[in-house]
C-alpha cells in the first residue's frame, strides 16, 4: 500500500522534473539553433555541462540577505513545480494526486508561485532584484485571475473539480474547440508565470537579471531546472484541461499525454523565441484591458456551453 | 461510527507534525522583525492549518485555504511595507506593540478555546461513506443561501471596481498625470520640502554676459 501510494507517486513525479527539465533545455537550444543563433556543443550534452559546471561555482552572497528565505525560494518554486506535475493524469488511473479538487489544487500552485518568487526577488537584498519581485507581483495577480476563469471554465463541463473529470468530459470534444479561447490564455499565463520570453518581466535582461540577478551556482541551478520545469508542469495541466490529456486513438493514454505536453511546449518554447519582451506597463495594460475580459467572456462562453 | 474513524497513523503524524508547524510559524510571526518575514510566517501557519482541514476531508476548504491566503498575504506584506517607513522591508524593526492587552487578550482567547475543546460536548454525527464533501458544500453555499452569497459577491466586485476607479487618477499628492508635489504647510501655501528658489536664479547667468 505504501509503495502503490507513496513511493511510486513521489517517482514518478521526480522523473518528470528531472527529464521535463531536461527536455525543455534541448528543445530551446534546438530552437534557437534552428532560428539561427549559433550553438556551441552538442545540443544533448550542452544542458548537463551546464548544469554540472553551475554545481562547481561558487554561490554568490550579497550584503545581509534573508538567507533562509533566499535559498529556500528555488527550492520551493521548484515543490511547486512538482505539485504541478502531481496533479497531471497520465491515464484514468496513472496519476499521482489524484485530488478531487486538483484544478484548485492547480490555482493554488498559481497563487503561490507569485509569493515564492516575490520573495525570491525580495530577500536578497539587492536593488534589481527587488524591483523584479515587485514587478511579478504586480503582474502575477492578473495572471492568476485570467488563468482561474479559464480553468473553471473547463471545471463546467465536466461537472468536476478533478483533473481526471475534466479529461473524462472530453471524449467527445476537446475543450480546445469547445472553448478556443482558454487555450491560447492559458498559455499566456503559462508564459508569464515561469516568465519566460516575451513575458519574462521577472528576471528581464533590462534588470540585469531581476530576481535571479544576484544568484549563481547550485541555487542559480535550482531556479532554472524549476523554471523549465514550471514550463513543463503549464504543458501538463495543459494538455490536461484543453487537448484531452489520454485521450486519442491507435496509442496508449500515457503515450498521448507525452506527444500532446511535448507539442505545447514546443509551442511554448517557439513562441518565447520568436516574440520581442513586452514592456511591464504595457502587459498590465494588455493583461487587464484585453485578455481578462477575454477570459470573461471564455468563461460565459463555457458556462452557456453547459447549459445548453 | 468505525469507518469514519479508521485512518492510519500516517494521519496522526501528519496532524501533529501540521499542528506544531502552524503553532511555531504563528509565534515566530510576532517574534520575526520585517512585515515580510511576519506575513509569510502566518502564510505558512494558515497552509499547515489547510492541510490539516485536508486531513478532516474538507478538500475543497482546505485546498482553497492556500490560494486565498497566498493572495491574501503578498498582497499584505507589500502594504505594510508601502505604508511603513521601512523600504523594502528588509530593515528590522519591532513587531509588536500594546503589550500588556495583548498578553491579556491572548491568555483570556487561550482559556476560553481550551476549556470549549475539553468541556464542550461535540455532536456525534458521522457522515455516510459516500458523501461527496465538494458537492455538499457547493449545495450548501449555493442552495438555499445563493441569495445572500451572490449578493455579498457582487458588492464586493462592486467595492473593488469602485476602490480602484477611486484610487487610480488621485494619489496623496494631487493628480498621478501632474507630478508628485507635497502639500504645503499652510492650506494653499508653498509645497513643503521644496528648496528656496533664488529670486533672479533664472536669468542669474544673463547678467554676466553685460560687459
Amino acid at each position: 500500500m505504501i509503495v502503490e501510494e507513496l513511493v511510486l507517486p513521489v517517482l514518478m513525479v521526480f522523473f518528470m522534473l528531472a527529464a521535463g527539465a531536461y527536455t525543455v533545455a534541448v528543445l530551446d537550444r534546438v530552437i534557437a539553433g534552428a532560428l539561427g543563433t549559433p550553438q556551441t556543443g552538442s545540443v544533448w550534452i550542452a544542458p548537463l555541462a551546464r548544469g554540472a559546471w553551475l554545481m562547481t561555482q561558487h554561490a554568490n552572497a550579497t550584503e545581509a540577505p534573508d538567507w533562509r528565505a533566499w535559498r529556500l525560494a528555488p527550492a520551493l518554486y521548484l515543490s511547486l513545480a512538482a505539485i504541478g506535475l502531481a496533479v497531471v493524469p497520465w491515464s484514468g488511473s496513472l496519476v499521482a494526486t489524484d485530488l478531487v479538487t486538483s484544478v484548485v489544487l492547480w490555482g493554488s500552485v498559481e497563487a503561490l508561485a507569485t509569493v515564492v518568487i516575490f520573495l525570491h526577488g525580495w530577500s536578497a537584498n539587492a536593488l534589481f532584484a527587488l524591483i523584479g519581485g515587485y514587478r511579478y507581483v504586480a503582474l502575477g495577480l492578473s495572471y492568476i485571475l485570467i488563468s482561474m476563469f479559464v480553468l473553471i471554465g473547463v471545471a463546467l463541463p465536466a461537472e468536476s473539480l478533478q483533473f481526471t473529470q475534466v479529461v473524462a468530459s472530453q471524449e467527445e470534444l476537446w475543450n480546445v474547440i469547445r472553448q478556443p479561447l482558454g487555450l491560447p490564455l492559458f498559455l499566456i499565463v503559462g508564459l508569464g508565470m515561469t516568465f519566460w520570453g516575451p513575458l519574462n518581466l521577472a528576471d528581464s535582461a533590462d534588470l540585469a537579471g531581476g530576481t535571479a540577478a544576484e544568484i549563481s551556482g547550485p541555487p542559480r541551478l535550482v531556479w532554472d531546472v524549476a523554471r523549465a520545469a514550471m514550463l513543463v508542469a503549464f504543458s501538463g495541466v495543459a494538455t490536461s484541461a484543453f487537448l484531452g490529456g489520454w485521450l486519442g486513438p491507435w496509442l496508449p493514454g500515457p503515450l498521448w499525454v507525452a506527444i500532446k505536453m511535448l507539442a505545447v511546449l514546443l509551442v511554448l518554447l517557439l513562441l518565447g523565441r520568436l516574440l520581442p519582451r513586452l514592456a511591464p506597463e504595457r502587459c498590465v495594460t494588455l493583461m487587464w484591458v484585453i485578455l481578462l475580459p477575454l477570459s470573461f467572456i471564455d468563461l460565459v462562453w463555457a458556462g452557456v456551453g453547459a447549459l445548453l | 461510527m468505525i469507518e469514519s474513524m479508521s485512518h492510519g497513523i500516517g494521519v496522526d503524524i501528519a496532524f501533529l507534525l501540521l499542528a506544531t508547524l502552524a503553532v511555531v510559524t504563528a509565534w515566530r510571526v510576532f517574534r520575526t522583525d520585517s512585515m515580510v518575514r511576519a506575513s509569510f510566517f502566518l502564510l505558512v501557519s494558515f497552509i499547515a492549518v489547510g492541510v490539516i482541514m485536508i486531513l478532516l476531508a474538507a478538500e475543497y476548504l482546505g485546498v482553497a485555504m492556500f490560494f486565498m491566503m497566498a493572495v491574501e498575504m503578498t498582497v499584505m506584506a507589500l502594504f505594510m511595507v508601502m505604508f511603513m517607513m521601512n523600504p523594502a522591508g528588509l530593515n528590522p524593526m519591532n513587531m509588536v506593540h500594546q503589550e500588556r492587552i495583548s498578553i491579556g487578550a491572548g491568555v483570556v482567547s487561550f482559556l476560553v478555546l481550551s476549556a470549549m475543546a475539553l468541556l464542550a460536548v461535540f455532536p456525534d454525527r458521522p457522515v455516510s461513506a459516500g458523501l461527496d464533501p465538494v458537492r455538499s458544500l457547493g449545495n450548501e453555499m449555493l442552495g438555499d443561501s445563493m441569495l445572500i452569497f451572490e449578493s455579498a459577491g457582487l458588492v464586493l466586485l462592486t467595492t473593488m471596481i469602485g476602490v480602484v476607479v477611486l484610487s487610480s487618477h488621485r494619489g496623496r499628492y494631487g493628480a498621478a498625470t501632474e507630478g508628485s508635489l507635497p502639500p504645503g504647510l499652510e492650506s494653499g501655501g508653498d509645497p513643503a520640502g521644496k528648496p528656496e528658489e533664488d529670486e533672479d536664479g533664472e536669468d542669474g547667468g544673463h547678467h554676466h554676459h553685460h560687459h
